[in-house]
């Protein structure tokens, strides 16, 4: 074997190494979005409503608030991996481009989704850190600013989606960097981020930043995404393996 | 295996798009129920709200989606039969449907809100313009589909050129089904 075929294996078995990697790290974000946004944050299913008068917010917050600040910990540990997840699907996609493009985008969009999240921790993190001396409606503003920043965001966490489909859609038959179904996938959860943008028009009711079809739709299509996007990964890894 | 019995024994399109049609009906499912939801509990609200509705303008695009359908099928087989003959004249018809139902949405939203109804007014029009919004973007995504199918159909007949075709129809039979059900409970029920 010379040195150059067994420096690409090195470097294959590294790639397999981190594709699997990036993939876990898909995992643990959920699983750290479960204790910090859904146990203790108060984010799913939302402790808060867009229908709220300012002290009923007060008021919900100093009720929660040890609870919410440890969850807001939990909850910017898992946006954080939102960019090692990211980062293994366009390493894979790049694998299969001569010129790379559809792998770079990705990578624009993990970094703007991944810092779009994180700020979705710090407006929870400021709107527990001394809610008594910001005014209410401030408090209000962090809340908005914190589900606005969530599902709102629909062209850039849509778009994603849409750009990790496309290069499957436009390989070889046989030279997919993802199974074809996984394209459908990517298509669906983008149709599943889209009612987000109706938070804008409403403060109450099934498309408020606290309802069924803008709040709740998007969130667990996006966790759920995450979830196949890292079985699939890891699948890879390990196929390759054998 | 002849090419008949070939088309009788296996599933039209990639088992992909089947996924996303039941996925996107189940999303459709919900917004269904929300309508019905509200329909029970706001009957007067409803009623009264759906009266100011245009039938015209719904019956005249159940109408332009049906037959863009209808076209896309004709595109398909065409090109399944792979007998030499030009099939881009179907797909052009099935675009030009969804475009003039694009333009003809817009219109009718636009008399709405020029008569001071929007998607604040009530729950009904509240489902009204989110839903019918989400549709047509799915009409929108399907016509640029279509666009591509109209590429495709050109190309040297492979299987996986049929399934592909067959996949993008499939979507605008989708958005056709899904038309027909908010037709009905909007502007009929």
């Amino acid at each position: 074997m010379s040195e150059i075929t067994s420096n690409i294996l090195a470097q294959d078995s590294l790639s397999r190494k981190s594709l699997a990697f990036c993939g876990y790290t898909g995992y643990a974000a959920i699983i750290l979005f479960i204790i910090g946004g859904v146990w203790l944050g108060g984010m799913l299913p939302p402790l808060l409503n867009a229908s709220d008068t300012p002290s009923e917010v007060v008021a919900k917050v100093n009720e929660n608030l040890l609870n919410m600040r440890v969850g807001s910990i939990f909850m910017i540990a898992s946006f954080a991996l939102f960019g090692t997840f990211g980062a293994g699907i366009a390493a894979q996609t790049r694998r299969f481009e001569t010129s790379p493009v559809f792998s770079y985008v990705q990578l624009v969009f993990t970094a703007g989704g991944t810092t779009i999240a994180l700020l979705v921790a710090f407006a929870w993190s400021l709107m527990v850190f001394r809610p008594d001396t910001y005014a209410p409606s401030i408090l209000l503003m962090w809340a908005d600013f914190a589900y606005f920043l969530a599902v709102f965001s629909v062209p850039l966490f849509g778009g994603w989606c849409v750009l990790i489909a496309l290069p499957i859609f436009f390989s070889e038959p046989g030279r997919e960097p993802f199974p074809r179904w996984v394209a459908y996938v990517n298509l669906w959860a983008a149709l599943l981020f889209a009612p987000g943008q109706m938070v804008i028009f409403f403060k109450d009711g099934p498309f408020s930043w606290h309802g069924i079809v803008a709040m709740y739709l998007p969130f667990i299509a996006f966790f759920a995404w995450i979830a196949i996007m890292s079985w699939v990964m890891i699948k890879i890894a390990n196929d390759e393996n054998s | 295996m002849n090419e008949k019995s070939q088309a009788q024994s296996r599933i039209p399109g990639e088992p992909g798009i089947w996924a996303f049609v039941t996925g996107d009906l189940l999303v459709f499912s919900l917004f269904f129920i929300l309508i019905a939801i509200g329909n029970q509990e706001q009957g007067g609200v409803f009623s009264s709200a759906r009266g100011t509705l245009d039938l015209r303008f719904g019956l005249a695009n159940t109408l332009l989606l049906l037959t863009g359908s209808f076209f896309v099928a004709i595109g398909v087989e065409r090109f399944r039969l792979d007998d030499g003959r030009d099939n881009r004249i179907w797909f052009r018809l099935a675009i030009l449907s969804g475009v003039i139902f694009l333009i003809n949405k817009v219109f009718e939203w636009n008399a709405k809100v020029s008569d001071g109804m929007t998607p604040m007014t009530n729950d009904f029009f509240m489902y009204y313009f989110v839903f019918t919004a989400i549709h047509a973007i799915h009409v929108f995504v399907g016509v640029v589909i279509l666009s591509f199918l109209f590429k495709k159909s050109q190309a040297p007949f492979t299987p996986e050129t049929q399934r592909g075709l067959e996949s993008g129809a499939i979507f605008w039979h989708l958005v056709d089904l899904l038309w027909i059900m908010l037709f009905a409970l909007f502007y009929l029920v």
